[in-house]
């Protein structure tokens, strides 16, 4: 079904909304962010007016309900046919992600682990978006390739800071497009052009449950932004990160994990390496074999985030609702390769 | 969880209240279970407090420590559960150093120390679900089907009054304010509450008490705006932007503001107010800043789509915050007893941050035309031409006054306060307070007898403004307030309106109109009490109590 959605100064936006989903979700899920506060009926932030089709409203406050005909509450409105809504904002005023579109300068190229590369850029300031990095920690940018219609999407290590910067973790495929190039003709000072922040692999920071964050190989970039943003807002909730890599060498330095178990003092870490080599005496086996173990031993049903390439994420699911852990407690993000 | 403090309470289950995962206002279950924990430790507290004041041995911090914390509950506060497990910890210590100290100085003074209830003796788990799992004993509606609704109604309109003059209290302290009167009735309220009292006439004379205690708040807040800031007078405030690099200043502390001004003195910065903070503008000493430019925005309620479209930092200093938009959500900032997990907390020593973010966002691009409203009309001004104003009220020439006091909220049944102001007679003057009055105060509602009709008292902390004005009134038609030409029509959202209320009724203020639905913890019984004593009436339809307000005063 198609919701026309008409603002106060006559804009109509278009959004599928299928059988069963409430006009507000569907709005989101298409990129559009009406006001809204409890979603449960009560607080009437969502108040909107039906002007064509038929629709059912669900159980809701009665004085937060709007007068008149058509009247309803978005967060508690399912449409039954094509709808045409009323809302009582203004176009600009919608909430949107059209995503920016921004210019950077390379300003750090280092080895990060064997076969990977800690990539700094300094965005440019800009009259629409300012000189700030602002996005939420588990977002993503999407690069440009210099002089070449290829895009890459990479996630974001570092916090949403007013001085502009976006570090990167990016692992260097073998005849990769824009990874060779990293590797070999990138220098420092040079522009990129970007898209971005994207994305919605973002901490759930409501749920009272402890964590587990899963990384596989590259995957770490988010989880390093996520765990980071526990520790800059303090919050103690019980975290427990899995970082596998194929081989030892692959694992960031040290020092990287060792700064944050300091910001973070209730960290545990579970290092599993797949192909070990001699003398290693940690965990052997996947990210997901480990989060098995890890599952089986704790007492309550943790938030999952896991980040990693799409194998690695299907075994992570797997383990996870082998373990019992709902679909709704699970977060994936995708690295690309 | 249970929660049933605010007018916009879930009015879904058997019991009204929010009662799920998550309030209306969108505190969770943990944070609200928190929050109702805190509230027993500071009832311990209070329970050694009190005795040390009456002792004369008063504990400066804890007293400090009660307002603050307590302040932090009020609905749109704080909605950061780490915070809460911090002070739920340091209340704690607090409670431990105060029953030392109440021990020590009741053998000194020669006493035996009393045996005082659990609420004293409480010790907080060391993790969050222990604290979780304590929680139930610490809910509002504990020991219900023993003491019965009534009971928990009554204390409920205690505590949450004790919460309003809290947050009062506390605003005059940051202010430099302080009165060993009110730490000690904080205290002996807490004290109170603490005793679990089931006496329903013991209950009632408390809420009243307690009116009176937040007439003496009010007093030293309005002491310590005029002190730090001047006299309120008539100021026109530009609503429209001007070019530049900006920062926002919602809530309702105006301490925060001059920090606020002063750190981006001469840095290219203009700074607007938000919400309850427009009444800053009429205050002389906060006028005199070249760079506090205008208001942007109106009520607490648009704030997400405001807050989305304003091109610098936002600064919220207290209530009423709503779940920030991931849009804004690295741009808006919170001080004093504000929280929300994932945003940044400042005070007045690093304020540097924002500073570099009002820089490192893009600012106002142009100016827009100019327009203005008119504020400040505070007690000074209004009794400084109370001549006319008698005058006008024996000629004839102005028949009635309303006065349209409190909060706005989301719901559309806020409509009431409006058409309420735009039907109010052109023999009438209309004085607001609060910030119900976004609603209608860009409307034209021209003059009379040389005033104009419409009367920008200031923030809902000015309710003590409006009482001077009714009582001066009062003086001078040799009346009580009661008979006066006037009528009160209250629009409450949240506690510091509970304690508000609590100060009219305790004034013996008759036949308000309160609305726009009347508080979830009050029980029909209690509402008849309510009816019957005070002539508090509900709202109805603003047209047809308009009507009435003006056949009775005739
Ligand atoms: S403050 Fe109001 S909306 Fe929030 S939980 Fe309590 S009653 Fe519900
Ligand atoms: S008047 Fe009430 S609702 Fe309005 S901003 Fe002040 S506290 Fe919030």
């Amino acid at each position: 079904m198609d919701v026309t959605i008409v603002t106060r100064d006559g804009a109509r936006l278009g959004v599928p909304c299928a059988e069963g989903q409430n006009v507000l979700a569907a709005a989101e899920e298409a990129g559009l962010y009406l006001p809204s506060m409890c979603r449960e009926g009560s607080c009437g932030m969502c108040a909107a007016h039906v002007t064509e089709g038929a629709y059912e409203m669900g159980a809701c406050a009665e004085g937060a309900l709007p007068k008149g005909e058509g009247g309803v509450l978005l967060c508690r409105c399912l449409a039954l046919s094509d709808l045409v809504v009323e809302v009582p904002v203004r176009d600009e005023q919608i909430g949107r992600h059209r995503v920016p579109e921004r210019r950077a300068v390379i300003a750090g190229l280092v080895p990060a682990g064997a076969g990977a590369l800690a990539v700094t850029l300094q965005l440019e300031a800009d009259e629409t978006y300012g000189a700030a990095a602002d996005f939420v920690p588990g977002q993503f940018f999407e690069m440009t390739l210099p002089g070449a219609d290829v895009r890459r999407a990479y996630s974001l290590a570092n916090l949403p800071n007013w001085d502009g910067r976006l570090e990167f973790i990016i692992r260097l495929v073998p005849g990769g497009r824009f990874s060779g190039w990293l590797a070999a003709e990138a220098r420092v000072g040079q522009m990129l052009e970007l898209r971005g922040p994207m994305g919605h692999f973002a901490l759930d920071e409501a749920s009272p449950r402890p964590r587990v964050l899963v990384a596989g190989g590259c995957g770490v970039a988010p989880i390093l932004s996520l765990l980071r943003q526990m520790a800059e807002y303090g919050d103690a909730t019980p975290v427990h990160l899995i970082y596998g890599a194929n081989r030892e060498a692959e694992f960031l330095p040290p020092h990287v994990l060792a700064e944050m178990k300091a910001a973070l003092p209730q960290l545990d870490v579970t290092y599993a390496v797949w192909h070990p080599e001699a003398g290693w005496n940690g965990f052997v086996g996947t990210a997901a074999e480990a989060l098995s173990v890890v599952l089986a031993s704790g007492a309550a049903v943790p938030d999952i985030y896991v980040c990693g390439p799409p194998r690695m994420l299907e075994a992570v699911e797997g383990a996870a609702l082998a373990a019992g852990v709902p679909a709704a407690q699970f977060f994936a993000e995708r690295v690309q390769s | 969880m249970f929660c049933f403090q605010c007018e916009q309470t879930s009015r879904d289950g058997a019991t009204a209240g929010c009662a799920g995962a998550k309030g209306v206002c969108g505190k969770d279950e943990v944070t609200a279970d928190l929050q109702d924990l805190l509230i027993y430790e500071l009832k311990g507290i209070g329970q050694y407090t009190h005795r040390l004041h009456k002792l004369g041995k008063p504990d400066a911090d804890a007293d400090r420590f009660s307002l603050y914390a307590l302040f932090t509950t009020l609905t749109n506060v704080n909605f950061n559960r780490a915070r809460f497990t911090d002070m739920i910890a340091e209340a704690a210590t607090i409670r431990d150093r105060v029953a030392k100290a109440y021990e020590v100085e009741a053998a000194a003074a020669g006493k035996i120390p009393a045996m005082l209830g659990a609420a004293a003796h409480y010790q907080p788990a060391g993790d969050l679900s222990g604290l979780l799992a304590q929680a139930p004993v610490a809910s509002v509606r504990a020991g219900v089907e023993k003491v019965g609704e009534d009971v928990i109604g009554l204390r409920s309109l205690i505590l949450y009054g004790l919460k309003g003059v809290a947050a009062y209290a506390h605003h005059a302290e940051v202010l430099g304010e302080e009165r060993e009167e009110i730490y000690a009735g904080v205290a002996k309220a807490l004290d109170f509450l603490a005793s679990d009292s089931t006496d329903i006439e013991a209950l009632l004379g408390e809420a009243l008490e307690l009116g009176k205690l937040n007439y003496t708040v009010m007093e030293t807040l309005d002491a310590a705006n005029t002190g730090n800031f001047g006299t309120p007078t008539p100021t026109a405030v530009r609503t429209t932007p001007v070019a530049g690099k900006c920062i926002l200043v919602s809530g309702h502390d105006f301490g925060d503001l001059r920090a606020i001004l002063e750190a981006t003195k001469d840095q290219g910065i203009n700074v607007y107010t938000h919400g309850e903070v427009l009444p800053a503008h009429a205050y002389p000493k906060l006028h005199a800043y070249p760079h506090l430019v205008g208001n942007y925005g109106g009520a607490w309620q648009n704030q997400q789509i405001e807050f989305a479209a304003f091109p610098g930092p936002i600064v919220m200093t207290s209530n009423c915050l709503i779940e920030p938009q991931p849009s804004y959500r690295n741009r808006i900032f919170t001080m004093g007893p504000v929280g929300w997990p994932g945003l940044k907390h400042l005070t007045h020593n690093d304020l540097g941050i924002l500073v570099q973010a009002a820089k490192a966002t893009p600012g106002f691009a142009t100016t827009a035309p100019e327009k203005q409203i008119l504020i400040g009309f505070a007690r000074d001004t209004v009794l400084g031409v109370a001549g006319t104003v008698v005058e006008a009220v024996k000629s004839g020439a102005v028949k009635h006054f309303f006065l349209i006091g409190g909060c706005d909220g989301a719901a559309p049944g806020r409509n009431y306060y409006t058409d309420f102001a735009d039907n109010a007679p052109q023999d009438t003057v209309v004085l607001t307070l609060g910030c119900g009055k976004y609603r209608f105060n860009t409307h034209d509602f021209g003059t009379i007898g040389g005033l104009p009709r419409l009367l920008d008292v200031g923030q809902c902390n000015d309710t003590y403004s409006a009482i001077q004005i009714a009582l001066a009134l009062a003086n001078a038609f040799n009346c009580g307030v009661n008979e006066l030409p006037l009528t009160l029509v209250i629009s409450w959202f949240e506690q510091k309106a509970a304690a508000v209320l609590l100060t009219l009724l305790a004034l013996g203020v008759r036949n308000i109109r309160l609305g726009p639905s009347l508080p979830a913890f009050l029980t029909p019984n209690l509402i008849n009490v309510l009816v019957e004593k005070f002539g508090i009436q509900p709202v109805t339809d603003a047209k047809a109590d308009i009507q009435a307000a003006l056949t009775r005063a005739a």
